[in-house]
């Protein structure tokens, strides 16, 4: 206990414990399209974006209380992937993530032209950290609070996951992932089904871009790029796509794995190269051992 | 009141410029059992894609139950009670044996319980399938992967799920290719369950001795055509089954 109590009385490791938090909520959703259903929708990312952007506009500009930028960004998030899915649903395995990449690359485009909104490369600087009425003795400015606030979100995302994980609507998913006639022959609406995950898993990965914009205070479009969408799609495979237990502890074991790095006093500018370059190893180890065991073999009818 | 359950009329399909169905007819009253033979290329799995919905047919009608279904997609055709059995194995290989017979009994439960299933709901559909499970001599296997299991098992249990999830019509694409002698009879005896449950039979085969004992008619297909369609009787004893499986064209053509 009292080793706990160290744990989170050093600000850095509440800091790599919130980021956990984060990662572990764009993961578990990512999870649920890529793990369950085998979509690989690369707009997850786009999603998180959305929703942070949405927060920190609607913070900074509109002075707005944390609930509803949380509810706005869970919402506009959902609503941009239900977009997605009218269009892209259609698509089949690879065309499917080639569509949604170009989703993810007009979502970047838009971050960094539309200035009047967005203010562009420069970012939104000064969101300030939620406050809630009804936590008059509390503030978020604390990170130790923060924590609380993150792993609460977590943890009800998280049961709600679970719960869907092994309902009836996961056997489903994962029966129309394998073989979609087949789901069909059965009377599933395998469009729906996919639809389904993909407005849940975006609308989660937009309340955690809400909860990074707050405890980052500061976004730019740098970091929504492509490596980061890389970095969940290296928790989901290492974690085993599907298995829900696994993903959360790949996010915890990857967010904190470049740390011992640290006690080398290397200069940052090696530090971050070398921590993607740690990450792409694993994906590709990883991708390499299970070659034939992350997508199903197709079945022709 | 309906004699005629299935009803097809005038079906053409082509795929660019070949055509693979010409115009096929046939009416399937409820509780027959039709067996289809053919040639490869002859159009029997392009007709089941057409009733099951997979493939569009270019032309004609297909009336299931008095609904036209021509233009309704695959799923809400399979919940109208048209099941189809795969050639390649329709069985999910990554869920458990048991999850493949759950995943078809709850396919009619609405949205809200597919995500949240009431506890008594459970319970009753593990009991139900593995009452289905029994019949295949599968129940011990339930929690196996459905990947583990032989050609002849893959095939039972698709049979079997497709029963489970409340089909009226079995379109059956080649039930005993790949699978051993003894299964065989298996797969057989489960085909007579379901003509005992009143159940409308569709049966693609090659092996014109294996379906001649249950089939009370049989279709023969050629160039996308039916050719031939009566009892098996008359089919085999006639000679042009022998032309259309040995080329032997030479008598036909003078």
């Amino acid at each position: 206990m009292s080793f706990l109590q160290a744990l989170l009385t050093n600000e850095y490791y509440i800091h790599l414990v919130i980021l956990i938090c984060i990662y572990a909520l764009l993961a578990q959703s990512f999870n649920l399209t890529f793990g369950l259903g085998k979509s690989f929708n690369l707009a997850h990312i786009a999603s998180y974006a959305i929703g942070a952007y949405t927060t920190a506009i609607l913070a900074v500009d509109q002075s707005r209380s944390p609930l509803p930028c949380m509810f706005w960004s869970l919402v506009l998030s959902g609503v941009f992937a239900l977009t997605i899915a009218i269009i892209a649903i259609r698509l089949s395995e690879d065309y499917f993530a080639i569509g949604t990449l170009a989703f993810s690359a007009l979502i970047t485009a838009l971050l960094v032209n539309w200035k009047s909104l967005t203010r562009g490369v420069l970012g939104i600087p000064g969101i300030p950290r939620p406050e809630f009425s009804f936590f008059e003795s509390q503030t978020f400015y604390d990170n130790f609070n923060f924590l609380g606030l993150a792993a609460t979100v977590l943890i009800v995302v998280e049961l709600l996951l679970l719960g869907i994980f092994s309902s009836p609507y996961a056997r489903a998913l994962r029966a129309q992932a394998e073989f979609e006639q087949g789901a069909l022959a059965i009377g599933h609406n395998a469009r729906v089904l996919r639809t389904i995950s993909f407005v849940l898993a975006s609308a989660i990965a937009g309340l955690a871009g809400s909860l990074f914009a707050y405890y980052i205070n500061y976004i730019d479009p740098s970091s929504f790029s492509l490596t980061e969408m890389v970095f969940i799609i290296t928790i989901v495979v290492l974690g085993r796509p599907g298995s829900f237990w696994g993903v959360n502890g790949a996010a915890a074991f990857l967010v904190l794995l470049p740390e011992p790095l640290r006690q080398f006093d290397l200069p940052p500018s090696i530090l971050g190269p070398m921590r993607q370059l740690i990450y792409a190893l694993i994906l590709f180890g990883v991708v390499f051992l299970n070659r034939n065991k992350l997508w199903p073999r197709l079945r022709r009818i | 009141m309906n004699p005629t359950f299935l009803q097809i009329s005038d079906l053409e399909f082509s795929i660019g410029e070949a055509s693979i169905l010409n115009g096929i007819s046939c009416q399937v009253p409820r509780g027959e059992t039709v067996g289809i033979i053919g040639p490869n290329g002859s159009g029997k799995t392009t007709l089941f894609n057409c009733i099951s919905g997979f493939n569009l047919p270019s032309r004609g009608r297909i009336i299931f139950d008095a609904t036209d279904i021509t233009a309704v997609s695959p799923h809400t055709r399979a919940l109208h009670g048209l099941g189809r059995v795969f050639q390649n194995s329709g069985v999910f290989r990554e869920l458990s044996v048991e999850e493949n017979m759950l995943t078809a009994l709850e396919s009619r439960d609405s949205l809200i319980r597919k995500f949240f299933p009431a506890r008594s709901h459970r319970a009753q559909r593990r009991q139900l399938a593995r009452e289905f499970l029994s019949e295949i001599n599968l129940d011990a296997k339930s929690s196996h992967k459905a990947g583990s299991l032989s050609g002849g098992q893959l095939r039972l249990l698709e049979i079997v799920r497709t029963l489970a999830f409340g089909a009226e019509v079995f379109l059956l694409d080649e039930p005993t290719a790949g699978v051993s002698p003894r299964m065989k009879e298996d797969v057989a005896g489960l085909i007579a369950k379901l003509q005992q449950r009143g159940k409308t039979i569709l049966v693609i085969e090659h092996d014109i001795n294996f379906i001649q004992k249950f089939c009370q008619r049989i279709l023969v297909l050629d160039g996308g055509r039916v050719v031939m369609d009566g009892p098996p009787d008359t089919v085999r004893s006639d000679r042009r089954l022998q032309e259309i499986y040995f080329g032997n064209k030479t008598q036909s053509e003078s």
